[in-house]
């Protein structure tokens, strides 16, 4: 075991983890746990108090939209605060689905029905009728300056649609499928440290570059240089495999 | 009206033989021409048929196959939807198979295991005598997006068979829920102790009330989220079974003994048939004979005669290996499997194959939901995991991020080579496809091998 640690927290592992979102945490410890890097998983449940002192990465899954008004009071009360400063002070955060839309300002339900969200990032999700489902692709801008553009292959299922403000950068564009809206072709959301889109599945053990981007980010945050950098990559043969047989089969 | 039903049930028997005899064991298309024909024939085949209805996520082919042994040992005419065609068209196309060219029946019951899905619609035609809903968990939420939308399309289904005796699970908290919106008669049935000394380690489907949203208590879990519930916040809790598992002997890799208590009447049953989720398969399938009116004794010792069907843990013998074929499709019944699976000490090969057709699913996120870190335990005594399907590359990286040694893992898609590569082995070979995955299997198993089709 080298000196390195990254303390990981998965907030809501009760609630939101319906489409094997819990991998992404599985991933980054493994991912981790190959390097020699000490990794610590906590789960946040409902009724537990978020101090972000004692986490470097945060993860928030998906979830059903029947548990969502119980998640929503315990997230203001126990959460909203710390997520707000994690992200002001640079921590790296991952939201898929139904966490990304959480941290937007509000949802609309089709029916004209307001949610207020906690507010975290600039952006609001309106509700559709039918759902959004499929295996898809998008380009992640983040990932583009390490060569060439890089494609995330994933499986989307929402029926909110997204859209950004001005604030918020979209965490890519879309190749394959819906994304964001299915109507301004950006998928996910790009703001400080802060990444979410619209992939489970889950993203991260298919998409092993984004993953070690991630863990990249807190190590240089919490360390002050690029530890990743001076480590050998690992072997992601598999992972590579599985990643080109989407990236195929979606037309990239 | 009655040519067009004559002409719909020929046709439909015709197409059917004649895919058969060009070597296919396509299901649905018979059942659309019928339809073609006459839109209603479902209505009219199964106007004089009692029919017994067996819905739900999990179990509805075993429980139907059990169900099928009372019938036969209470000596009763049935047909039945065995190839697993439950959706709208090879339900249709099963009662044309049994109903004379005139339109009229040959057997008094018609015994139809029916999609959650596809039994709203099905129940528009067909007013079914009894149903049986054997539990609601996460399954398809590519199609259905929701947990509560399966609920609610049971509910719809419930709702269009005012007739029909309801057989519910008590243990499971949503299908339990489904009794306060009908008026029909209604039989619940659950297991009053706890199955498992150690149970997998698995998410809940269902850990808020249905009620309030409120978390739910539990006095004992069974498995996934059946148990004894109860919330604290409203009072919605498990209600007291009519027919009830009252003591589980055992359970193990091979059998369970339990005792089934219907109206202070103890039986004690033998399921050959290992774990948890067979106990429930069983307790149901006594449920529904006594719905019928047939005598739960009797029921009881069917039970025990029962020889395992399609998929469900099938056995084969393939070149020189022994083999094992049960179905995966959701977590909680991968995990039931696997749960079974691990507690087998002896040298064994597995066999994963994960398609992502329409049928088994196009999200194939859950294997990411299923506890295969459980293998780790038993990473000794198995000797190799062969990986295939279409989404084979997915699978191999699960098994990878589960521990799984990769020097024990080999990703073979074409299924030939599989084939060959697992039938010579010595050890006995346990095959986990999902749907469309087994049903490519068994053509080439057929062809190469020898066994008789599938569907016969
Ligand atoms: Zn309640």
């Amino acid at each position: 075991m080298s000196e390195f640690e990254l303390r990981i927290g998965h907030l809501y592992p009760d609630v939101l983890n319906l489409y094997g979102d819990t991998g992404n945490v599985i991933c980054l410890r493994q991912r981790l746990e190959r390097r020699g890097i000490r990794a610590e998983v906590r789960g946040l449940g409902m009724g537990e108090v978020l101090h972000p002192d004692d986490f470097d990465l945060l993860f928030i899954g998906g979830g059903q939209d029947f548990e969502q008004d119980v998640l929503l009071q315990d997230a203001a009360r126990n959460k909203r605060e710390a997520i707000l400063r994690a992200i002001d002070e640079e921590k790296v955060l991952l939201a898929i689905c139904g966490g990304y839309q959480i941290l937007g300002n509000y949802y609309k339900t089709w029916d004209g029905h307001e949610l207020e969200y906690i507010g975290a990032l600039d952006l609001y999700t309106v509700g559709k009728k039918e759902r959004m489902i499929g295996n898809y692709m998008f380009t992640c801008d983040a990932l583009k300056e390490e060569g060439t553009p890089y494609h995330i292959v994933g499986f989307e299922n929402h029926s909110g649609m997204t859209y950004l403000g001005e604030k918020v950068a979209p965490l890519g564009h879309v190749v394959k499928g819906n994304g964001n809206n299915g109507e301004d072709g950006t998928e996910g959301a790009h703001y400080k440290n802060v990444f979410c889109s619209y992939s489970h599945g889950p993203m991260l053990p298919k998409n092993p570059r984004f993953a070690d981007l991630l863990i990249a980010k807190a190590l240089e945050r919490k360390y002050g240089r690029d530890v990743l950098g001076e480590m050998p990559p690992l072997d992601d043969t598999l992972e590579i495999r599985a990643h080109r047989y989407m990236e195929k089969r979606l037309g990239g | 009206m009655q040519l067009r039903v004559s002409m719909a049930v020929t046709a439909c028997k015709a197409v059917r033989r004649l895919i058969r005899r060009l070597g296919g064991g396509a299901t649905d298309f018979p059942g659309k021409v019928a339809q073609k024909l006459c839109p209603d024939i479902l209505g009219h085949l199964a106007e004089d048929v009692t029919t017994i209805i067996v819905t739900g996520t999990n179990g509805k082919t075993t429980t139907s196959r059990m169900i099928e042994q009372i019938l036969i040992d209470n000596g009763l005419s049935y047909f039945s939807n065995k190839s697993g065609a439950n959706l709208m068209n090879g339900i249709v196309a099963e009662f044309c198979e049994h109903a004379h060219a005139s339109g009229r029946k040959t057997c008094d019951y018609a015994l139809i295991e029916c999609d959650e899905a596809a039994f709203k619609t099905v129940s528009r035609y067909v007013d079914a005598s009894y149903v049986l809903v054997t539990n609601v968990f996460r399954d398809q939420l590519d199609r259905y997006g929701e947990i509560t939308h399966t609920l609610d399309n049971i509910r719809i289904g419930l709702k269009n068979s005012p007739h029909a005796v309801v057989c519910l699970n008590a243990d499971c908290s949503l299908t339990a829920s489904l009794r306060e919106d009908i008026d029909n008669k209604i039989i619940l049935y659950g297991v009053n102790e706890p199955i498992y000394k150690e149970r997998v380690k698995e998410a809940s489907d269902a850990p808020y009330c249905i009620k309030c949203k409120h978390e739910y208590t539990y006095e004992y879990i069974t498995f996934g989220h059946l148990g004894k519930y109860y919330c604290e916040a409203c009072g919605y809790a498990r209600p007291d079974p009519d027919v009830a598992v009252s003591h589980v002997l055992t359970s193990d890799a091979t059998h369970s003994e339990i005792d089934i208590t219907v109206e202070d009447k103890t039986f004690r049953a033998d399921i050959e048939l290992p774990g948890g989720y067979n106990i429930y398969n069983g307790v149901s399938a006594v449920t529904m004979a006594y719905a019928m009116g047939l005598d739960p004794g009797h029921a009881v010792s069917s039970l025990s005669t029962f020889e395992c069907g399609f998929g469900r843990m099938e056995k084969f013998q393939l070149g020189q290996a022994e083999t094992r074929m049960i179905l995966i499709k959701n977590p909680a019944g991968c995990n039931q499997v696997l749960n079974f699976l691990a507690n087998i000490r002896e040298r064994s090969v597995f066999v994963i194959c994960l398609n992502d057709n329409y049928a088994d699913g196009t999200d194939i996120s859950w294997i990411w939901d299923v506890d295969f870190e459980m293998l780790r335990r038993i990473e000794d005594s198995l000797a190799k995991i062969y990986v295939s399907g279409v989404r084979a590359d997915d699978m191999a990286v699960r098994l990878k991020y589960a521990g799984f040694p990769e020097e024990k893992m080999a990703v073979i898609k074409d299924y030939d080579a599989l084939i060959d590569a697992f039938t010579s082995q010595q050890d006995p070979v346990f095959i986990m496809p999902t749907y469309t995955a087994m049903m490519d299997l068994r053509a080439i198993v057929s062809k190469k091998f020898g066994y008789k089709n599938f569907w016969e």
